[in-house]
C-alpha cells in the first residue's frame, strides 16, 4: 500500500573525473601539504635555523668539530664583593677563551692567488 | 584635431622620458659589471677555466668547516652575553650598583652579535650559490661571485673582532667597578 515511489527516482548520473570528491580530496591533501612544505622551509631558512643545521649533506664531515660542552652560567641573585667579581671574572675568562678569534673568517682564505684563479 | 595631436605630443614626450630612464638606469647596472670584466684579459679567463674545479673543491671545503666556526662562536658570544654579562648586570642593579656603562657595553654586544649572525648568513648564501656554480661555463661570473664572497667573509672577520673588543672592554669596566665600588672593601 505505502510502497516507495521508486519510480520517481533520478537515475545514477557519473560526475566527470574533475568533479569526483576523492579526486578532488586526494588534490587537496597534497596542496596543502606543498603549503606546508614551502612555509616550514620560509620560515627555516629566515630565522636563521638552515645556517646552524649540521645535519645538511655535506656537513657530516665537520658534525664532530661543533662544542657540545655546556657553558656555565654566573648566578644573578647574591651579595656582591671583591669575591664575586673576581670569580665572575675567572669564569668569564674561561668562557670567553673558548673562540680563538685571531683568524677567523679571514678574506686571505678565498684570496684570488689561493684559490688558483689569480690574474697570470 | 587639435586635441588628438596633443595627445600623440605627450605620448612622444613620455615616451622619450621613459626611455632616458631606462638608459641611465641600464649603464649604471651594466657599467660596474664591465668595468670588472674589462680588466680581466683572455688568458685570465682560460686560467680560471682551468683552475676552477680545483677552486670549488677548496671552497666547498672552506664553506664546510665555516659552519662549525660559526656555530661554536655564536654559542659561545651568545652564551657570554646571556650567561655573563646580563646576569653581573643584574645582580649589580638588585644590589643597587650603577651598572650603566656596563649594560651599555653589553646592549653593544648583543647588537653586535645579532649583526654577526646577519651578515654570516648572507656570507653563507653566496658561498652556497657559489660552489654551484658552473664556473667553466661563466668564468667571469665566478670571479666576481668569488669576490663578493671575500667581501661579506671580511665583514664577518670585522664584526669577530668587534666582538671581541667588546668582551675585552667588558672585563675592563668589570675591573674598573671593582676598583671604585669595591676597593674600600680590598684596601680592609
Amino acid at each position: 500500500m505505502n510502497e516507495p515511489d521508486i519510480h520517481n527516482e533520478k537515475p545514477a548520473v557519473a560526475l566527470p573525473w574533475y568533479r569526483q570528491r576523492l579526486l578532488l580530496l586526494v588534490v587537496g591533501s597534497v596542496i596543502i601539504a606543498l603549503l606546508l612544505v614551502v612555509i616550514a622551509m620560509a620560515i627555516y631558512v629566515s630565522s636563521g635555523a638552515a645556517q646552524l643545521d649540521i645535519s645538511r649533506p655535506g656537513y657530516q664531515s665537520v658534525q664532530d668539530q661543533v662544542d657540545t660542552t655546556t657553558f656555565e652560567s654566573f648566578p644573578s641573585t647574591g651579595s656582591v664583593d671583591t669575591e664575586t667579581i673576581d670569580d665572575f671574572l675567572e669564569l668569564y675568562d674561561k668562557q670567553t677563551g673558548r673562540v680563538d678569534s685571531n683568524d677567523v673568517f679571514s678574506e686571505d682564505a678565498l684570496a684570488d692567488k689561493a684559490l688558483g684563479i689569480d690574474a697570470p | 584635431m587639435r586635441a588628438e595631436r596633443d595627445n600623440k605630443r605627450t605620448m612622444k614626450v613620455l615616451m622619450k622620458s621613459l626611455a632616458i630612464v631606462v638608459a641611465v638606469v641600464a649603464f649604471f647596472a651594466i657599467v660596474p659589471v664591465q668595468a670588472q670584466s674589462q680588466t680581466m684579459t683572455d688568458e685570465h679567463v682560460e686560467r680560471i677555466k682551468s683552475n676552477c674545479p680545483v677552486a670549488l673543491a677548496t671552497l666547498g671545503r672552506i664553506h664546510a668547516n665555516d659552519l662549525p666556526q660559526f656555530i661554536n662562536s655564536n654559542q659561545t658570544y651568545f652564551s657570554v652575553g646571556d650567561k655573563m654579562m646580563a646576569r653581573l648586570n643584574s645582580r649589580l642593579s638588585l644590589n643597587s650598583y650603577d651598572a650603566s656603562q656596563l649594560v651599555k657595553t653589553a646592549s653593544e654586544f648583543n647588537e653586535a652579535l645579532r649583526t654577526f649572525r646577519d651578515i654570516y648568513k648572507t656570507y653563507d648564501n653566496t658561498m652556497s650559490e657559489l660552489v654551484h656554480l658552473n664556473c667553466q661555463r661563466t668564468p667571469v661570473t665566478f670571479y666576481d661571485q668569488v669576490a663578493n664572497a671575500r667581501q661579506q667573509r671580511g665583514e664577518v672577520h670585522e664584526t669577530v673582532v668587534r666582538l671581541e673588543s667588546l668582551i675585552k672592554q667588558y672585563r675592563e669596566q668589570v675591573e674598573d667597578f671593582k676598583e671604585q665600588h669595591l676597593g674600600e672593601e680590598t684596601a680592609e
